[in-house]
């Protein structure tokens, strides 16, 4: 057999050509812009869209925040949520301004903020939401027996980090008493399973995967051991906040008064999440309606105290480098004075479908 | 037909011994979803779609960083491997680049080309640039000289010298070249694509992960190396070409 050069040249084409049509579709009428948004608002009428970024790992309920934000504004604006798979894309991310507001670990942020990336903690994500979890059989019993074992946590700049180590100061245990390994959560349950590890500490729904399938317990809930546990804030870019404070301030009034509907209907709120989470309703389901409550989407206000001992231990730690003044951090302009109460009509919340 | 036969058997063993690890319980189903479950979540994402657009966006991915890599590498390869002085020169830094993973540009290739296709084309060009160039220039090196001295007196010279002599004589070590660095780009792209993009093969399965879903993940795991398998069939189809058989008749 032999090749022409017209027939090769076309050989070598055709795929690019077909695969290039199939990518960008030209043909459909909206074509597909944005790809990488997950989840669309439903304000199509809004003149200006705001993309805010997300994680599946901690419980972020930003797709129904992003809906109800969009159909609720006051500044017609759209909100939309991308779906990012580790914090250092979302770091990158924010640090060339693809997005300009995202839910973040507090230490984290913090962090950016010292490396002089202009960002703000506006809001809490979520109160809570994350627990010890041990192996069912383990002889852990409490917080001393934990000396001399292995830790799963998610990050070192996370906050569970943060309170392990000032609970070991608490307690009198030496650094290295209890040895920590990150881990990307999903893999802890099934490290914890198989015996790698003697216990982790994350956000959910990592931690119910473990008591589902029946080879982990819950040793504490965050609340336990440190009341009011803060994960995750609502962090933003400071050029958002200085160019256009009234939809910060829209979104920020969302994510308030979602989460306060959130927190009284709970099962419905799972039922909207797990499609954009690609994870299993049951789990979700499991994490948001069991007793006691896991999750508290109520107060998240950012308070400067909270915030202040985080740093103060970040620091200890080493894991921060210098003491940043909260004023300079934190940004609760757009705290609303008031919450009002929520309806939201479950068939009606749908945008545009997960990909 | 009877080469088939053998590797499909070998593959229909290598299924029953998965199907009977779950089934027996040696592995638990946290840790080792049954080909059941595959099945089932194979059929959940090929109807949502999702599946389908993570190949095209895949494919797409390599296909562009690929091409843009070859078209570059071959003509600087056949270029490099006539010029002794040059390629001494280029040699260290070209063999440097060759042996940084392309995974370690992850980050850069966030912050230049934020987040989409244009960083997997990067890391896709990173990772098959280099070992292509010194591919191909090895290859022209190796051409023994009487093929030039014939040509002398053929009086060839510049395009001619190319694409008479130094490009077929070539042609059986670029097709190699070009088999070895795609297999390099498609193991690429799955890793590249766990960060940094919002589809793809690489990310269905990092999002299958995060979503506790690991019958979802063997499903991607599946179709990612039936695909590498059949496009390395195809490369494998020029091998048999009569215009690169010149080169191997030496």
């Amino acid at each position: 057999m032999r090749f022409s050069k017209p027939i090769f040249i076309a050989f070598l084409a055709l795929p690019i050509v077909a695969l290039g049509l199939l990518r960008y579709k030209p043909w459909s009428a909206l074509g597909q812009a944005d790809k990488d948004v997950i989840h669309e608002g439903p304000n199509a009428r809004a003149h200006r869209d705001l993309t805010i970024g997300f994680l599946p790992v901690t419980c972020h309920l930003t797709c129904p925040v992003t809906d109800y934000a969009s159909k609720t504004t006051v500044s017609n604006t759209n909100f939309n949520s991308r779906l990012f798979t580790d914090f250092p894309t979302v770091t990158d991310a924010l640090k060339s301004k693809q997005i300009m507001a995202t839910f973040m670990i507090v230490p984290l942020a913090m962090k950016l903020r010292e490396q002089g990336v202009p960002v703000k903690i506006c809001y809490l994500g979520h109160r809570d939401g994350s627990e010890i979890i041990v192996a069912k059989n383990s002889k852990i019993r409490s917080f001393a027996d934990l000396k001399g074992t292995k830790m799963a946590i998610p990050s070192n700049f996370s906050n569970q980090h943060i309170v392990m180590t000032k609970l070991m100061m608490d307690y009198g245990l030496k650094p290295g008493d209890i040895t920590f390994v990150v881990l990307p959560p999903p893999d802890m349950p099934t490290s914890l399973a198989s015996g790698a590890i003697d216990s982790y500490f994350v956000g959910e729904p990592f931690c119910a995967k473990a008591e589902m399938d029946g080879y982990g317990r819950v040793l504490y809930y965050a609340r336990d051991i440190w009341p009011n546990f803060i994960s995750c804030a609502l962090v933003v870019h400071e050029d958002l906040i200085k160019s256009d404070p009234d939809v910060v301030r829209d979104l920020v009034r969302g994510i308030a008064q979602s989460g306060k509907w959130a927190e009284t209907h709970r099962a419905e709120a799972a039922k909207l999440a797990a499609p954009y989470f690609r994870q299993n309703l049951k789990v979700l389901n499991y994490v948001l309606t069991t007793n006691p409550p896991r999750v508290e989407y109520v107060n998240l206000a950012p308070n400067k105290h909270d915030l202040q001992q985080i740093q103060d231990i970040g620091i200890k730690m080493g894991i921060l480098g210098k003491r940043i003044p909260m004023d300079s951090i934190v940004d609760d302009r757009f705290v609303p004075d008031h919450i009002a109460d929520e309806t939201l009509d479950l068939s009606k919340l749908s945008g545009t479908a997960p990909h | 037909m009877k080469k088939v036969i053998p590797g499909l058997l070998v593959f229909i063993v290598a299924l029953f011994i998965w199907w009977l690890a779950c089934r027996t319980g040696v592995f638990p189903a946290y840790a080792l979803p049954s080909p059941g479950q595959v099945l089932l979540s194979f059929k959940e994402e090929f109807k949502a779609g999702r599946l389908v657009n993570d190949v095209v966006a895949s494919l797409w991915r390599v296909f562009v960083g690929y091409y843009v890599a070859a078209l570059l590498a071959i003509p600087l390869g056949l270029w490099l491997g006539r010029q002794p002085r040059v390629r001494n020169a280029l040699l260290p830094m070209l063999n440097f680049f060759r042996f940084l993973s392309p995974l370690a540009w992850i980050p850069f290739a966030i912050l230049w080309f934020h987040i989409g296709d244009k960083p997997a084309f990067f890391l896709i060009f990173m990772s098959t640039f280099f070992p292509l160039v010194l591919t191909v220039m090895a290859a022209v090196a190796t051409i023994p000289s009487i093929y030039f001295r014939v040509a002398h007196d053929y009086k060839y010279t510049g395009w001619e010298l190319l694409t008479k002599v130094t490009f077929p004589a070539v042609l059986p070590q670029l097709i190699t070249g070009l088999r070895v660095t795609y297999g390099i780009a498609w193991v690429v792209i799955v890793a590249a694509e766990m960060v940094g993009c919002q589809d793809g093969l690489g990310y269905g399965i990092w999002e299958a992960r995060n979503g506790l879903r690991l019958d979802s993940a063997v499903c991607y795991m599946i179709v990612i190396g039936l695909i590498g398998m059949g496009i390395d069939r195809i490369l494998y189809q020029f091998t048999k070409l009569s215009n690169v058989r010149w080169g191997y008749e030496r």
